[in-house]
């Protein structure tokens, strides 16, 4: 996969613009001061990014959404599974440390942030980039980072060892919150996207 | 009392919501989780309105809809979803949803919506009746 500096700039910019979105929803929702900033975008190779997701050993909780529309596109949205007892009580207006263990609460909490920052990202590269993309409904995971990086890139790293890759951080009530927030889209119909826009890439 | 039907595939939005409308004078009758359950419910229960995701597995919320309101047109189902798109709006208005409320929404929004459309319904018995 190929990219010129100016495709990346624009591939910067778009990413920018839909997580500030997702970012905005995200406090909104959680009725605190959520911040999700983007670390890096990146051309990734494949077997070196799963290497180092395999590095990670902690038992993670995890949402993957696909979305349909004319640029085919995946989000993962994962974090250790004690992170998301935190997430739950914000959620549900509830004092801190009142979730303890994983529950049908702590996982439906996941599956609605993940609807919620697929939707809100969709919204912004809709509006703003002229895409046409709806998220599918989103499926909840429990396992290792690794795993679930691998399952979030099996489809493409059979067409590419290479993919495009948008990575993020989290703050939380300002402390930082160790969450992932992958999106990658499909190189082919994002490479489209970018032409469509007068990109050269 | 006012009886609603809740539908969304997250269990915890129909919570939230169930609370939210408790607190101020609904009645929940019924939740579910998908397009195909909501009209199914809605046949059963004969709802006063329903509040309805999009994006819900099996059936979506837009088939919901219409399968809802192919049975009874005066059914009043309003929108609730994270999709804040042209094409999604007018989808859902062109196909006889009431009102259209962007998640993550305020509660006042959630509570003045239900308000104006259960509003709307008594200036159209006092206009009827003059």
């Amino acid at each position: 996969m190929n990219i010129t500096h100016d495709g990346m700039r624009v591939v910067e910019i778009m990413s920018r613009l839909s997580i500030d979105r997702a970012s905005r929803a995200l406090s909104k929702t959680l009725r605190t001061g959520a911040m999700i900033s983007l670390s890096s975008v990146y051309i990734a190779d494949l077997s070196e990014t799963t290497e180092k997701m395999n590095d990670d050993l902690r038992e993670m909780t995890g949402v993957m959404v696909d979305f349909k529309g004319n640029v085919g596109c995946k989000l993962l949205f994962m974090l250790p599974v004690n992170g998301s007892f935190i997430l739950t009580d914000l959620f549900l207006r509830q004092p801190a440390g009142t979730t303890k263990e994983y529950n049908e609460f702590t996982e439906s909490v996941i599956q609605e942030l993940g609807n919620i920052l697929a939707s809100h990202v969709s919204n912004a590269l809709v509006s703003d980039f002229d895409a046409t993309l709806i998220p599918e409904p989103p499926h909840v995971h429990n396992d290792y980072a690794g795993v679930m990086f691998s399952n979030l890139v099996m489809e493409q790293g059979m067409m590419d060892d290479k993919l495009l890759l948008m990575e993020t951080k989290f703050e939380i009530c300002k402390n930082e919150l160790e969450c992932y927030l992958f999106l990658v889209p499909e190189t082919t119909s994002f490479m489209k996207l970018l032409d469509n826009i007068g990109v050269k890439v | 009392m006012k009886k609603i039907l809740i539908v969304d595939d997250a269990k915890v939005i129909r919570m939230l919501i169930k609370r939210l409308l408790t607190q101020h004078g609904y009645q929940v009758a019924g939740e579910a989780g998908n397009g195909r359950e909501a009209f199914e419910k809605y046949k059963e229960l004969r709802p006063d309105a329903v509040t309805m995701d999009i994006i819900m597995p099996e059936v979506d919320g837009i088939q919901g809809l219409k399968d809802i309101l192919a049975f009874d047109k005066q059914a009043k189902v309003i929108i609730i979803s994270a999709i804040d798109q042209r094409d999604s709006l007018t989808d859902a208005i062109r196909n006889g949803a009431t009102d259209y409320v962007v998640k993550p929404f305020e509660d006042d929004r959630m509570i003045s919506t239900l308000n104006n459309i259960f509003s709307e319904d008594k200036k159209d018995a006092v206009g009827s009746k003059q």
